[in-house]
């Protein structure tokens, strides 16, 4: 018998009475407040940052004020220039090159200020969001969704993508001694930009 | 030959002698219960989120085969490749013949409680597989040589000299750093090249979804996410009973999970794996490892419904003060204490006494699992199975035969009080009482309550 069958056939055996457990309704619990501010707070409460739109200022000009040491600015929206275009990043690994990515996400979650990235935003590269050292992710306030329950509910791309990443601010860790530090592993910060 | 027993009290010694260690150990975790308070006081749906998960997860393991069979078929639809694993060694033997087939000598990895439950790392490693821990905590425990004290927060019993230590000797950097942020940092560098370089990646994983053959994983650092993009190959590791019906159902778990871990409203990453990335090669390997038994013990299947968020270890005060490496087991801390047991029950005979029954474990628990009353029910099993030490089945005996007899209990109570107030110290606290180490007795009362009683109300009860 393979380990499969005996698997399954020992749970078969041992499970308590189905019937005495069924399946509860699809719980949407919760502030239903999908707003801006809502979404904004929750960001910068885990170390995520809005990008400053001043007078006058278009994508470009924010970013190069925001990190003016950045020589690789790789784009895969198809609405800003950047250096480089992230169809012409070759390998996964070759995307550490990379100082600033900007990305355009699909939805955010207005209760945990989290945006949502999968294949179809980065051009199947997927690394390119962990191993640039900057994030800059372009959201529109019409697509946030109020918590994680609508999010599920609401969203296809969790059941289409073949990799789907909620980002709530930088990569954190509190792993030495309790001191919370922002931009351990994988992008320093993350920033949003509302289009 | 006799398997032996882990001696949790004594090791829980040498963690008390160390009081910088002990007294920030217990800050911190205890700060981590009162961020999760916090949390938990903003959403007045939290006991509902609470009934819900609990009762989705039951629903779940009574459900298992089928809802395994549903994963199964729609992570092979999504060109995952499933494989079972009754026990460790064949988890173990299944990812060396995935390596060994690519070719792949350097393995990164991110947290996985499964995979140091399988001991892993020392598996692989002779076989010529170089593993190298992308977590910061359990990269410090690695290089350390010892296992995660804690599941969410490996490295919590040291402090930043200990790890400026631990760096040096590996990573060449300062012995007298003592920035947590510069010691940060040179993870960050040391790990980059070797992310890079590697062959292949490996991650846990929090949940499986059986609606869409879906397996989420939460970190903060993103570390699992680099471990699985960089590299094109992704063996993800996860117990049988991680497993909802729905992806509706994620919702419950994750507004839950991190605000039961530390506090936070969620993990900095989320990550859904429906299928390979492009030019990539995916595989889930679903393990067993004594769960499918478990989940017929009557009084202990629901601790299938842990989802590993630690609230029960940050809230335990024999925790606190005990340290995570004192349990001597994978998974420390009250749910160690009563899943520990079903690995092996003479070893971990002596967990389930690591409590006080004050049960805040269960008040805190995500998933309602009856933590505090499986820790009694596992006393009475070991008492059963006599797999009690000596002296606790002889002090168990002794207590027993003095709380059946009133008058005798009411003497030795009596004498009790008087050797309180008339001995010498070195006579009450030395080896012979276990009760005179790290704490001071109590203070001897002048009268006890019976006696009191008898004079007092007894009387007066009768004259009216």
């Amino acid at each position: 018998m393979s380990s499969r069958d005996k698997v399954l056939a020992t749970l078969r055996a041992n499970r308590p009475d189905p019937a005495a457990h069924p399946l509860p309704p699809v719980a949407v619990l919760g502030d239903m407040d999908k707003g801006r501010e809502r979404f904004e707070n929750a960001l910068q409460l885990l170390g995520g940052q809005i990008l400053l739109r001043q007078e006058g200022d278009t994508l470009a000009t924010a970013i190069a004020r925001r990190f003016p040491d950045a020589k690789i600015i790789c784009s895969a929206v198809p609405d800003f220039e950047g250096t480089l275009r992230i169809e012409d990043v070759a390998s996964p690994q070759q995307a550490a090159a990379t100082d600033v990515l900007v990305v355009r996400s699909p939805f955010g979650i207005a209760e945990m200020g989290s945006i949502f990235l999968s294949e179809a935003q980065l051009n199947s590269l997927n690394s390119a969001a962990h191993l640039t050292q900057h994030i800059v992710v372009i959201l529109s306030e019409d697509n946030l969704t109020a918590n994680m329950h609508t999010a599920y509910l609401e969203r296809p791309e969790f059941h289409t993508a073949n990799y789907g990443v909620l980002m709530t601010g930088p990569s954190a860790t509190a792993d030495i001694q309790g001191v919370l530090i922002r931009g351990a592993q994988g992008v320093r910060t993350l920033s949003v930009w509302w289009e | 030959m006799k398997v032996k027993r882990v001696n949790h009290a004594k090791a829980a010694e040498e963690f008390l002698e160390d009081a910088p260690h002990l007294t920030f150990h217990d800050e911190r975790l205890w700060d981590m219960r009162q961020k999760r308070d916090q949390q938990m006081h903003i959403l007045p749906e939290w006991q509902d989120l609470r009934s819900r998960a609990s009762e989705i997860k039951e629903h779940t393991l009574a459900n298992l085969p089928e809802y395994l069979e549903q994963f199964e078929a729609n992570a092979k639809k999504n060109g995952i490749h499933v494989h079972w694993a009754a026990d460790a060694a064949e988890h173990n033997r299944i990812v060396g013949e995935i390596l060994e087939r690519h070719g792949s000598k350097s393995l990164i990895k991110s947290k996985s409680m499964v995979t140091e439950e399988c001991d892993m790392r020392s598996y692989l490693e002779p076989r010529g597989v170089t593993v190298t821990e992308t977590d910061l905590g359990e990269r410090i425990q690695q290089l350390d040589g010892q296992m995660p004290s804690h599941i969410v927060v490996p490295a919590v019993h040291k402090l930043v000299p200990d790890v400026a230590k631990i760096f040096a000797k590996n990573y060449n950097t300062d012995p007298n750093d003592n920035s947590p942020q510069s010691l940060a940092e040179a993870q960050r560098m040391a790990a980059r090249p070797v992310i890079l370089a590697a062959d292949a990646g490996m991650t846990g994983g929090n949940f499986l979804v059986a609606e869409t053959g879906t397996f989420v994983v939460c970190t903060n650092e993103g570390n699992a996410d680099l471990s699985s993009t960089v590299p094109n190959l992704h063996i993800a590791t996860l117990g049988i009973e991680r497993i909802v019906p729905r992806m509706a159902d994620m919702g419950v778990f994750i507004r839950l999970l991190s605000r039961s871990a530390l506090g936070s409203p969620i993990t900095q990453y989320t990550t859904h794996f429906r299928g390979p990335q492009k030019g990539g090669e995916m595989h889930v390997i679903l393990v067993d490892n004594g769960r499918s038994a478990r989940l017929g013990m009557e009084e202990f299947w629901t601790s299938l419904k842990c989802i590993r968020c630690g609230a029960c270890m940050n809230t335990c005060p024999v925790y606190r003060r005990s340290g995570g490496l004192s349990y001597g087991a994978v998974y420390s801390g009250p749910i160690g204490a009563i899943i520990d047991p079903t690995f092996n029950e003479r070893k971990y005979s002596a967990l389930p006494f690591a409590s006080t029954m004050n049960g805040s474990c269960t008040n805190v628990c995500p998933v309602k699992i009856n933590i505090h009353e499986q820790l009694y029910k596992w006393r009475r099993v070991l008492a059963e199975h006599h797999e009690l030490p000596f002296v606790k089945r002889e002090i168990m005996h002794m207590a027993g035969r003095l709380m059946g007899q009133p008058t005798l209990y009411r003497t030795a109570i009596n004498g009790t009080e008087v050797a309180l107030s008339t001995l010498p110290r070195f006579v009450l606290y030395n080896w012979l009482n276990p009760w005179g180490k790290h704490r001071e007795l109590p203070h001897p009362v002048k009268q006890t309550f019976h006696s009191w009683y008898k004079e007092n109300r007894l009387k007066k009860g009768k004259a009216q």
